[in-house]
């Protein structure tokens, strides 16, 4: 929903006490032109448009398979771990880093659990010794990110280590037989398996936390811009390690999720999941300059890339074809939000009025 | 002084300050009333800009004492001056893009909402809105709907939720100090329009302003008196109506003699 305020508000500075020299305001008129507002629908709710056309148009396609209910909570199931992934890297750019360690911290935290496990811990001890690994990972991130290395050699290096020590706690082969946590992998709840419904409480908590709470709000304008926030007495410092820390521990859930889903605690990182969030991140038009993003957007990237690879698997086409359809939707979403954004602004200055509410963020 | 007049918003007596064997600042004695709009001008180099970096606290003078409000005060950092209430307006324009106005002016004392949800450090959006819309009205703004994300404002908008913000932050339970470098040297001229009426209100709640440019027409308007500086010495200080425009630009040039020689 696209919120237009009435103009009663608008105007430039209204005229001085003193009744000095320029006119009032003149009244401009209670909304923005059509074109305008359509303009900005378009690119803050686009991609859910995209994402009914596709569902629209795989429904007819692949008629009578793909529009179902049960092919929807496949869907859903299958976009499930990769928007965990997605929320972690999601954050980690609205805040201004991006942090590749997603793999290994991912690895790591599913071997330590897997080993606790195997050890005879209790559950509640190996997912919460998962999480810590990724509370960790956020930190030293963060530390070293401060003392002004590159986030991004820093967060390589620490993919490196992370991969390094999750073959080395699982001395090197994959942990099999972790049924106890089926109940957060492959058990259905209200016909929707686990990770779904892990996946949706976390993308509730991750958007209410940025746009409703203090912190959240900090931590988007630090990846906004940190000299602001700095200059008004906040220390930046702690909310762009707060930033890393929020991303590794979306890894780290994100690798715990997966161990749960094989039963199995595979100490290889698989640095394509990265790839696979970011594109759903970048669908989503979330900019890598930082500052800015949604996360709603970011879960319905997640689940265009599956409902693609789903429908086109349900036609018979090789899985090849999803991966270049995504590319091309991919570039096609940035040229669109580059001429949106073109287009917005240029409207926006030769009419001088914007009474427009981006919605989401 | 005597008891019924306050004391000068700031104040600096005979501060020095050296680079090396440059003498950025010589001398310098410089006085802001609360509620005055003091033009500091002089050419490049003149030392306008390292006056302004000793108030605001980022260097510490070789010589001299610096009072605020009849208080004798030592910056260590830029943080002191900010607590003293004097507030540097950046021309970069401190804002972040993405967020809206009011998000903009609250950051760094949001209002928590009321009970568990407040524990959880939820923000009163809405009360958010109406103090900072409570606060553009006392300085007589309106530039748009507080929802409205700042990278939307034109450039004069920007530079009046910039000067709003300094403003709102230094106006707490006393008036403070607000120092101005070029405040509308991207603008064109309704957006300077703005700016200027917006700088004369700000003085009107008694708000100390120290505007420095090289914009002699800006000066003109906006500014009560005049303090000219000349390879870090002042060559003048004067009323803004007791002084042409020939004089200024001699005393800014050097081509006019010094006031105190």
């Amino acid at each position: 929903m696209v919120m237009t305020i009435p103009t009663q508000s608008d105007g430039a500075v209204a005229p001085a006490k003193d009744g000095s020299t320029r006119p009032p305001a003149p009244d401009r008129g209670a909304r923005d032109p059509a074109g305008i507002r359509g303009l900005i629908f378009l690119r803050d709710r686009g991609i859910i448009l995209l994402w009914v056309l596709l569902i629209v148009a795989f429904s007819v396609w692949a008629k009578p398979y793909f529009g179902t209910f049960d092919n929807a909570k496949l869907i859903a199931g299958a976009a499930a771990l990769t928007a965990i992934f997605a929320a972690g890297v999601a954050v980690g750019i609205i805040s201004g880093v991006l942090d590749l360690s997603i793999p290994g911290v991912a690895a790591l935290a599913g071997v330590v659990c897997g080993q606790l496990l195997v050890h005879g811990q209790p559950v509640w001890l190996g997912l919460l010794c998962g999480l810590a690994i990724g509370v960790l990972a956020g930190l030293l991130n963060g530390i070293i990110s401060l003392r002004g290395f590159n986030p991004i050699i820093v967060t390589i290096g620490m993919l490196s280590i992370t991969t390094a020590a999750a073959s080395i706690v699982a001395e090197g082969y994959s942990i099999p037989g972790l049924t106890q946590l089926t109940f957060m992998g492959t058990r259905r709840y209200d016909g929707f398996p686990a990770p779904v419904w892990i996946a949706g409480a976390l993308f509730v908590v991750l958007t209410v936390f940025l746009t409703r709470t203090r912190d959240g709000i900090r931590l988007m304008a630090v990846g906004g811009n940190p000299e602001a926030v700095r200059r008004s007495g906040i220390h930046s410092d702690r909310y762009k390690v707060l930033g890393f820390v929020i991303s590794a521990m979306c890894s780290a859930l994100g690798g715990l999720v997966t161990a749960a889903v094989v039963t199995e605690a595979n100490p290889e990182a698989s640095p394509g999941i990265i790839f696979t969030a970011l594109t759903a991140v970048a669908l989503a038009g979330v900019s890598l300059a930082g500052g800015r993003g949604s996360l709603p957007r970011v879960l319905v990237g997640a689940l265009i890339l599956t409902t693609i690879s789903n429908g086109l698997t349900i036609k018979g086409i090789d899985p090849y074809w999803g991966i270049g359809v995504t590319g091309v939707l991919l570039l096609g979403s940035l040229g669109l939000e580059k001429w949106i954004a073109g287009t917005v602004s240029r409207r926006l200055v030769s009419s001088a009025q914007a009474s427009v509410h981006t919605g989401t963020r | 002084m005597s008891p019924t007049t306050p004391p000068p918003a700031l104040e600096l007596r005979s501060v020095d300050m050296h680079y090396g064997f440059v003498r950025a600042l010589d001398a310098i004695d410089f006085t802001v009333n609360p509620g005055e709009v003091v033009g500091l001008l002089g050419d490049n180099g003149a030392g306008k800009s390292t006056l302004l970096k000793v108030v605001s606290g980022a260097h510490r003078p070789t010589a001299g004492t610096l009072l605020v409000r009849g208080e004798e005060r030592s910056f260590r950092a830029p943080s002191d001056a900010t607590e003293a209430g004097i507030q540097m307006v950046y021309q970069d324009l401190a804002l972040v893009d993405a967020q809206d106005i009011a998000t903009n002016l609250n950051i760094g004392r949001e209002i928590l909402r009321k009970g568990p949800l407040g524990w959880l450090g939820f923000v009163d959006q809405k009360a958010q809105r109406k103090r900072s819309e409570s606060e553009l009205d006392r300085l007589g703004v309106r530039t748009a709907a507080m929802t409205r994300p700042v990278e939307m404002l034109s450039g004069g908008q920007r530079q009046v939720v910039a000067l709003a913000r300094s403003a709102t932050r230094v106006s707490g339970e006393h008036t403070g100090v607000l120092l101005l470098d070029e405040p509308t040297a991207a603008l064109g001229y309704e957006q300077t329009q703005q700016v200027q009426d917006l700088i004369r209100r700000m003085a009107d709640h008694g708000i100390a302003i120290v505007l420095v440019t090289h914009n002699l027409p800006l000066a003109n308007e906006v500014c009560d008196r005049m303090v000219v500086l000349n390879r870090g010495r002042k060559v003048a200080d004067i009323a803004t109506s007791q002084t042409e425009n020939d004089h200024l630009v001699g005393w800014i040039t050097g081509a006019r003699a010094s006031m105190f020689a």
